[in-house]
């Protein structure tokens, strides 16, 4: 019975797989597996491939069986090697990811961070709120006469109101100045106003006092609006005026108008935006008073269009048929609210320290 | 001015606590400045402003008060119980100068001078004013009671028993209250005895010769109307500003001179100080009140609101105007001391005021065209945008510099005839210089090493007619210390001329301009001579670039070298050029890197140059990936590698025409002197 040839080629499919099941899973690369591959089920040297080979000898009718039973052990031993080698991988392709891993907790590569200027930002909010209401934003020169700065705005040679924007002249002759408030512009505008006496813009720009103290700035920011057209009302001024700070520093804060004096308004009005610091209760900010000064604002004195019609030599804008209203605020001060700076002085002096603190 | 609401209370019922007081006056234009309490007193403080003169005295406040809430206003009692030889006797009043004083008026008291009475001391006091004797102070107190300075002359004292109003001759002198002797001008006005003797300083500050002292026994109490030019004028000539002045500058009341004079005499004798002599002494006439036409429709027009006419009426009527007629057209005149209401708008104004600008609804005017940002501020805003995200910080620095420190910027400058100081004493020729490098410098005394700003705004330039000089807007940058970048990717070295070549350039090909021609001659004198140069677009000169010169930098005691760069904003808006779409290529491109050793004198653009005329059309694209300057290469040479890459529209290219090219371009640098090390 010993030398029954199945019985033989079953005992040593037993021994084959006896010994690859203990080599499978001491293969731990992919030579060791091509090795166990070649030793099993090698086209050539194989062991299960011999005994494949081997079934020829077997009678007719044990060769069947015989024959399935060694295809079952070699797509085991197949199945076995590729599962392996399936995990080997992912071993190695974990090992690696692992040996990749960085320290999220370090700061990455700085992309450039530079900015605008806080003061920029805020300009062009104001004009962004203007433009979207209809106006054109319009930008004067920086030096002034004497016309447009004081004189057509209804202050003439040694008229009080000047005492308050003490002025930067320039050497020679011309009277030539240094504006003191964007005002000069609204001047400017209509007398160069290709469509009198329609107008609508705001002139955003740098102004000049001679002030020297902690609490002024020689030079600062100023925008100026006019509105000129037939039928324009101290009423379209309150709501033009309300809607503009509304956007500008959100609709929950009220807006207050009180009657006030500017030689180039008649009637004046200031505007007053319920404290955005307090919210109305009193701050040092509001000098306990709960209301901030924003901005000052009027109908246009006709004093105003008669200096500008003389200048034009015609009735361009003639009193009788037409009415305006200009306003003027600091973009300065709007800054120094919006972000709680308490130094006009810091604005201008280009410290890294304060100008990082603002993202572009 | 300050106000007890004791006092007001005198001359008009006030239905309101103090603080509510202060409020409602604020909104009709009588800004409260101020709320103090003093014992069981309240003292306002308004901020009365410089055309509403009228209201810087008590009746004044009352007067606003009164219209504001409806009630009657009361003035002051001023009846005068009279004794003794008329006044005129012993006074006599002229007036030389109708011009300076269009109504002088006088009075004669006799009085015992000495302390005044407890409660006139504490209102004074309540209102800041110091008391002084029994009449000086009767004088201040009618004074903020009725907005009429007046002045008391020890008649006896006077050199001669009149006084005249004259212009004072260049020369004069006259020592005032202050102790300060003052040599006059003919700006001056004076009140003068009769012989001539300068006596005051008219409506400005009295003299000390005749001023009133414990022995004084004898009056001449001066009320007059003086001009408000002439009296801001006397007093800035001696950069003086007085009680006095500050009213009569703004235009005082003519007729509250005789007012006051009455009012003080009436309390004198109430106050037992003395008496009064009989008459007033005058010279002049009171200015007859002014008339305007008022439309009271066009009040409803600019207010967009139909105000009701008795409205109209009742606000006037209030505030001390006549008015006359009805209808559409009334005939109103002016109180005098209104002075600042000449023509209709001003009554216009007053109506609103106290009409109110709450009983005013809000509306909007419609746009009648769309809104608009003109191409300059958008452009200035894209060329912040772009600087703001290739890291540079934007500053705005004072437009206003030391002339000295940019000498070297411009021959010709804008000077300030009033400057603060020498810092600030013209106006910036150039952006960057010295602007930003005094910037970096404060910087760097921080502590801070990396600095990259950038600003956008205008040089200043003189005019070739000697008029408004040219505001030309630029922007402009400086880079200085190590490359905040650098962090990660080893580089250390500091900011360069390359760094700043490259900011500019891709400044300039991102705002959609051509791109600029590098000169390395013509750059201004305080930048580095061999690391600067100046830039054109086209035939237009439109900035420089270049690193600061080491001797202006070792003024500036700068520690790390800077570079910096300024171009004018408006040739680049204007060069912008149209995007157009050019089809994608069909067929690949073919690449090489060539790598040339540069003869010295050989620029990168004169290699380009030759690179590009040899090679012909189909190299499409050269870019300088590498330089190497160093032992490898002889002294005052460099290597350069560049990045070619051929391509042609229509067709693929073949092998033997790159390398044609290529072999062209190659001797075409033989020639001129390049060594080609190497084509990959
Ligand atoms: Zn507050």
């Amino acid at each position: 019975m010993a030398d029954d040839p199945t019985r033989q080629l079953e005992e040593r499919a037993r021994a084959a797989r006896a010994e690859f099941d203990a080599a499978v899973s001491a293969a731990t690369d992919a030579a060791a597996l091509q090795a166990l591959r070649d030793r099993f089920v090698g086209r050539k040297a194989g062991l299960v491939t011999a005994l494949m080979k081997d079934l020829g000898q077997l009678p007719a009718e044990a060769r069947k069986a015989a024959g399935a039973s060694l295809n079952a052990l070699k797509q085991a031993i197949e199945g076995a090697l590729e599962e392996r080698q399936a995990a080997l991988a992912a071993g190695e392709r974990e090992a690696r990811l692992q040996a990749e891993r960085v320290d999220v907790t370090l700061p990455g590569r700085p992309i450039p961070q530079g900015g605008r200027h806080p003061l920029t930002t805020v300009r062009e909010d104001l004009e962004d709120i203007f433009v979207a209401m209809g106006y054109e934003v319009y930008d004067g020169p920086e030096v002034e006469d004497d016309y447009h700065c004081f004189e057509a705005l209804n202050m003439p040679a040694d008229h009080p109101a000047r005492d308050m924007q003490d002025t930067f002249y320039l050497e020679g002759p011309g009277g030539l100045l240094l504006r003191t408030h964007t005002s000069a512009t609204q001047i400017r505008y209509m007398v160069e106003n290709e469509r009198p006496p329609e107008v609508r813009i705001i002139c955003p720009g740098k102004v000049y006092r001679r002030d020297d103290d902690i609490t002024h700035s020689p030079m600062f920011q100023q925008i100026e609006g006019l509105v000129v057209g037939k039928g324009i009302t101290l009423g379209d001024l309150k709501g033009t005026i309300e809607v503009f700070l509304h956007r500008l520093f959100g609709p929950q804060y009220p807006v207050r108008f009180r009657h006030s004096y500017f030689p180039y308004t008649e009637p004046s009005v200031e505007a007053d935006l319920g404290c955005i610091n307090c919210g109305g209760s009193g701050c040092r900010i509001c000098k306990q008073t709960g209301w901030l000064e924003i901005l000052g604002s009027g109908m246009v004195n006709p004093a105003v269009f008669e200096a500008v019609n003389r200048r034009l030599g015609r009735n361009a804008y003639d009193p009788e048929q037409v009415t305006g209203f200009a306003f003027g605020l600091g973009i300065d001060r709007v800054a120094m609210l919006r972000y709680g700076i308490d130094h006009i002085r810091l604005l201008y002096q280009s410290d890294l320290r304060f100008l990082e603190q603002f993202p572009r | 001015m300050k106000a007890p609401i004791s006092w007001l209370r005198e001359y008009v019922d006030v239905p309101v606590e103090a603080e509510q007081l202060g409020q409602d006056l604020t909104k009709v234009g009588l800004e409260l400045g101020g709320l103090e309490r003093v014992g069981d007193d309240v003292v306002l403080d308004f901020e009365v402003t410089t055309n509403r003169v009228d209201c810087m005295n008590v009746v004044g406040l009352a007067r606003e008060t009164a219209v504001r809430y409806g009630k009657p206003l009361r003035r002051p009692a001023a009846d005068v119980a009279e004794s003794g030889a008329p006044a005129s006797e012993v006074l006599s009043v002229a007036i030389d100068a109708p011009d300076l004083c269009p109504y002088f008026a006088a009075r004669v008291l006799e009085v015992k001078i000495g302390p005044s009475p407890d409660w006139l001391r504490a209102r004074l006091e309540a209102v800041g004013v110091r008391a002084i004797n029994n009449l000086v102070d009767l004088t201040n107190y009618v004074m903020l009671e009725t907005g009429q300075p007046s002045h008391a002359f020890d008649l006896e004292r006077l050199p001669a028993p009149g006084l005249r109003a004259r212009w004072a001759k260049p020369g004069e002198k006259l020592r005032t209250l202050d102790g300060v002797e003052r040599e006059l001008s003919a700006k001056n006005g004076l009140v003068a005895a009769s012989d001539g003797t300068p006596l005051a300083l008219a409506g400005v500050m009295g003299g000390g010769d005749s001023e009133v002292h414990d022995g004084t026994r004898l009056i001449a109490l001066e009320a007059a109307y003086w001009n408000p030019l002439a009296t801001r004028r006397s007093a800035r000539s001696h950069s003086l500003h007085t009680e006095a002045s500050h009213r009569f500058e703004r235009g005082a009341d003519p007729a509250a001179t005789r007012f006051a004079l009455d009012r003080i005499a009436h309390l004198v004798v109430k106050l037992g100080i003395g008496s009064v002599r009989p008459g007033i002494v005058t010279a002049g006439a009171i200015p007859a009140a002014r008339h305007v036409v008022y439309h009271p429709q066009r009040t409803n027009r600019l207010l967009g609101v139909r105000v009701p006419e008795g409205e109209h009426r009742r606000v006037l009527v209030g505030l001390g105007f006549g008015v006359e007629g009805g209808g559409g057209s009334w005939g109103v005149s002016v109180p005098t001391w209104r002075g600042d209401v000449g023509s209709e708008i001003d009554v216009v104004e007053e109506v609103a005021r106290h009409f109110g600008v709450d009983n005013v609804p809000a509306t909007t005017p419609p746009a009648s065209r769309p809104g608009r940002l003109r191409d300059d501020a958008r452009f200035a805003r894209r060329v912040r945008e772009l600087l703001a995200g290739a890291g540079l910080h934007e500053v705005i620095s004072l437009s206003m510099v030391s002339d000295a420190a940019q000498r070297g910027v411009a021959d010709a400058r804008v000077r300030l005839a009033n400057p603060l100081s020498e810092e600030g004493d013209a106006l910036r020729a150039s952006v960057a210089f010295p602007g930003l490098v005094q910037a970096l410098q404060l910087n760097q005394r921080q502590g801070r090493r990396d600095v990259r700003l950038f600003e956008v705004g205008a040089a200043f330039l003189p005019a070739a007619d000697g008029g408004r000089p040219r505001e030309v807007r630029r922007v402009a940058l400086l880079v200085s210390g190590p490359d905040p970048q650098a962090r990660w990717s080893g580089r250390r070295e500091g900011a360069d001329f390359a760094e700043l070549k490259g900011l500019v350039d891709g400044l300039v090909e991102s705002l959609g301009a051509p791109a600029p021609t590098w000169e390395a001659e013509g750059a201004p004198g305080f930048l580095h001579p061999g690391q600067s140069a100046r830039l054109r677009l086209g035939d237009a000169a439109i900035g420089w670039a270049g690193a600061l010169h080491p001797d202006v930098a070792a003024g500036f005691d700068l520690r790390d070298a800077a570079c910096l760069a300024e171009l004018d904003l408006a040739p680049l808006l204007a060069a912008r050029a149209a995007v157009r779409f050019a089809p994608l290529p069909k067929f690949p491109a073919v690449s090489r890197d060539l790598s040339v050793v540069c003869p010295p004198g050989l620029s990168a653009a004169g290699l380009e140059s030759i690179i590009r005329g040899a090679a012909g059309p189909t190299l499409r694209h050269v870019a300088f990936v590498d330089r190497y300057a160093g032992p490898q290469v002889k002294a005052g040479h460099v290597s350069l590698t560049l990045s070619l890459r051929f391509s042609d529209p229509d067709r693929t290219l073949v092998g033997d025409e790159v390398q044609r090219a290529l072999e062209a371009a190659v001797q075409a640098l033989a020639a001129a002197g390049a060594e080609v090390r190497g084509v990959a």
